[in-house]
């Protein structure tokens, strides 16, 4: 076992705390942002930083201590109880791609609204109402 | 024919990306494919609904991967049903849009009908699928699809219902992913069925999580009080098909969402009286604000959430009678709003007004299409020859049935409040004196087509309701059947 994975395992818990909190700390942080801030573009900051913890959050779930990427290449044919969880990562590429249309589709309302209305503030866009 | 339910999604997707090319070649491709693609659809539903019936659930293996492993899809009597509704619904609306501004040149209509194409194969595979991640990635396929369709008009009211749909859409799809995510930590599968098979030993707590986020996400797509902020602006700003395809094709999704969460991955007794508590209330507060509208088409949004809440109740209450209700309903609902947006659109396309005054006195000069549009609003009601008859019904004696008196009482008095907006418009159509200047825009003979056939079959169901009831006892009874449905995916020979 290699110096650097005895580290690892050693400070396990500090690890899972560092990107467990992380993770949590940036979906506040978005939701912080969708919550309060007033400009359109702050918004949509906001959702992609939610979409960051939660894919944080998958691969953290994944990980297995002192376990290597789920890759089968030569020599490592045998080595399926060694790698990590391969799912969640699987899972955060296609989150990922469509956090990142989400992101492109609403940037461009975005522009769309600022074109029309001459602002970005949320508050001034109220002609819509129950 | 060798059919599968893979082509169901297949097919849609396929041709929604392949209309750019084609529309190079032939100039009203894009016009005619897809067309093409939802009669296709159609005769394979066809097809696999009467297999489905004969002879058991469906379960397509993809890729070799044999369940729990890899993603897999499952066409039980109870998607077979919806399965049939979405794809006949997608090909009717798409009738009934084929004119769909025909004035314009260019892409804008290309635009439209792949993006109705890329809604109705995401709608089919979230009825599909048996995979819950998958069925993450089709949520967000019609939610992104319909966010586009509602932005549409590049109005500045468009781009308004568009953001708005997109916030609460994209905080839908976080919850969702965080509560996929809590029963793969727990159960170590995403699939359904074997979810649904280690479900008991997870702790309550952990449980509970993740079905909150799971209903605060499916609930924010399936129109749920207080999560439905977007309905009303999304259905009233989208294309006026579109708006149709709304109710008719991603509601059924999403309703039918719901209740796979609620009755496969959760036992019936978890979320039964949360489902009665929220439908009841997204029905009173639906109707309460439909009544207060002047614009038609938000009325009509409204109306449309009323009709999800009373699903929801359906489903709540559990028993076979109420599902088959809740089926009975939302084919019906499905049917019939379709109709009253589409007449109404012709209204509103003649007038040049969304509001419910400039309606006065229009049958003179839209008589078909007014009397189209009474037959519907009677039937949403549940006057008793037109269909939306029995689907009350039903789940009034199923709710009597279960001695609820106060929510049977509830209902009723919901129902009077519908029934006084409808009746009014209907006042106002045919009794008010006319105002406006005579019609410039008759309804196309496609659009009169789909009209008249969604018509014909609000009457014949009204009249034989036998006709379906046995397809629709069956799938209730499936629905209810958990176990089966685990055995059958996760044993496959």
């Amino acid at each position: 076992m290699s110096n650097y994975q005895e580290i690892i395992s050693q400070y396990r818990p500090l690890l899972e705390i560092i990107v467990y909190g992380s993770a949590v700390a940036l979906i506040l942080i978005g939701l912080y942002a969708v919550l309060v801030k007033k400009h359109l573009v702050k918004l949509v900051i906001g959702l992609s930083l939610i979409d960051s913890g939660v894919n944080l959050l998958f691969v953290g779930v994944g990980y297995v201590t002192n376990h290597t990427a789920p890759i089968f290449s030569p020599g490592f044919e045998t080595a399926a109880d060694k790698m990590v969880d391969p799912v969640p990562q699987a899972l955060v590429l296609t989150a990922i791609v469509i956090g990142f249309a989400v992101t492109a589709l609403a940037l461009s309302l975005v522009i769309r609204l600022y074109r029309h209305h001459k602002t970005a503030n949320v508050e001034q866009l109220n002609r819509l109402r129950w | 024919m060798v059919v599968s339910p893979v082509h169901l999604i297949a097919a849609p997707l396929a041709a929604a990306f392949l209309i750019p090319l084609l529309n190079k070649l032939y100039r009203d491709a894009a016009r005619v494919v897809p067309g093409v693609v939802f009669l296709y659809n159609l005769s394979v539903s066809w097809i696999l609904v009467n297999r489905v019936f004969r002879s058991g659930p469906i379960v397509e293996v993809i890729a070799g991967w044999k369940p729990p492993f890899g993603i897999n899809l499952v066409m039980t009597p109870f998607s077979a049903v919806l399965v049939m509704l979405v794809s006949f619904m997608a090909f009717v609306i798409w009738l009934y849009g084929f004119r769909f501004k025909r004035s314009l040149k260019g892409g804008v209509v290309m635009y439209y009908e792949i993006l109705q194409m890329m809604m109705a194969a995401g709608s089919l595979g979230i009825i599909l699928t048996g995979d819950l991640f998958n069925m993450f990635v089709f949520v967000e396929i019609t939610g992104i699809t319909a966010i586009a369709l509602t932005a549409f008009y590049r109005d500045r009211d468009g781009a308004e219902a568009g953001f708005k749909y997109m916030l609460l859409g994209s905080m839908a799809s976080v919850f969702l992913l965080l509560g996929i995510l809590l029963i793969y930590t727990q159960t170590g599968s995403l699939n359904m069925a074997q979810i649904a098979e280690r479900m008991p030993a997870v702790a309550t707590g952990v449980k509970v999580t993740a079905l909150i986020f799971l209903l605060i996400s499916l609930g924010t797509e399936a129109e749920m009080f207080p999560l439905n902020g977007w309905a009303p602006d999304a259905y009233s700003q989208a294309p006026s098909p579109t708006s149709a395809a709304f109710a008719a094709v991603l509601g059924v999704a999403a309703i039918y969402a719901l209740a796979r969460v609620g009755f496969t991955l959760y036992d019936h007794g978890t979320v039964s009286g949360f489902l009665i508590a929220m439908g009841f209330l997204t029905m009173l507060f639906a109707e309460m604000a439909a009544i207060t509208q002047t614009n038609l088409k938000r009325m009509l949004a409204y109306s449309s959430m009323g009709q999800m809440g009373l699903a929801m109740i359906a489903f709540g209450i559990g028993s076979e009678a109420a599902l088959f209700g809740a089926l009975f309903l939302i084919i019906n609902h499905a049917i019939i709003k379709s109709l009253l947006f589409m007449t109404g659109s012709y209204f509103i396309y003649n007038l040049n007004d969304k509001r419910l005054r400039a309606l006065n006195g229009i049958h003179k000069r839209l008589p078909y299409v007014s009397f189209l549009f009474a037959l519907g609003a009677l039937a949403i009601v549940g006057f008793p020859p037109f269909s939306g008859f029995w689907s009350k019904f039903y789940i009034l004696t199923a709710a009597g049935a279960k001695q609820m008196m106060p929510l049977i009482i509830g209902i009723l008095a919901v129902t009077v409040i519908e029934m006084t907006y409808y009746l009014r418009v209907i006042g106002r159509i045919y009794f008010a004196k006319e105002e406006s200047e005579p019609a410039s825009h008759k309804p196309s003979i496609q659009a009169l087509v789909a009209m008249t056939s969604l018509a014909v079959l609000i009457i014949v169901l009204g009249l034989y309701p036998d006709l379906i009831a046995g397809f629709l006892h069956r799938a209730s009874m499936f629905l209810l059947d958990k176990q089966t449905y685990i055995q059958t995916v996760l044993h496959l020979s």
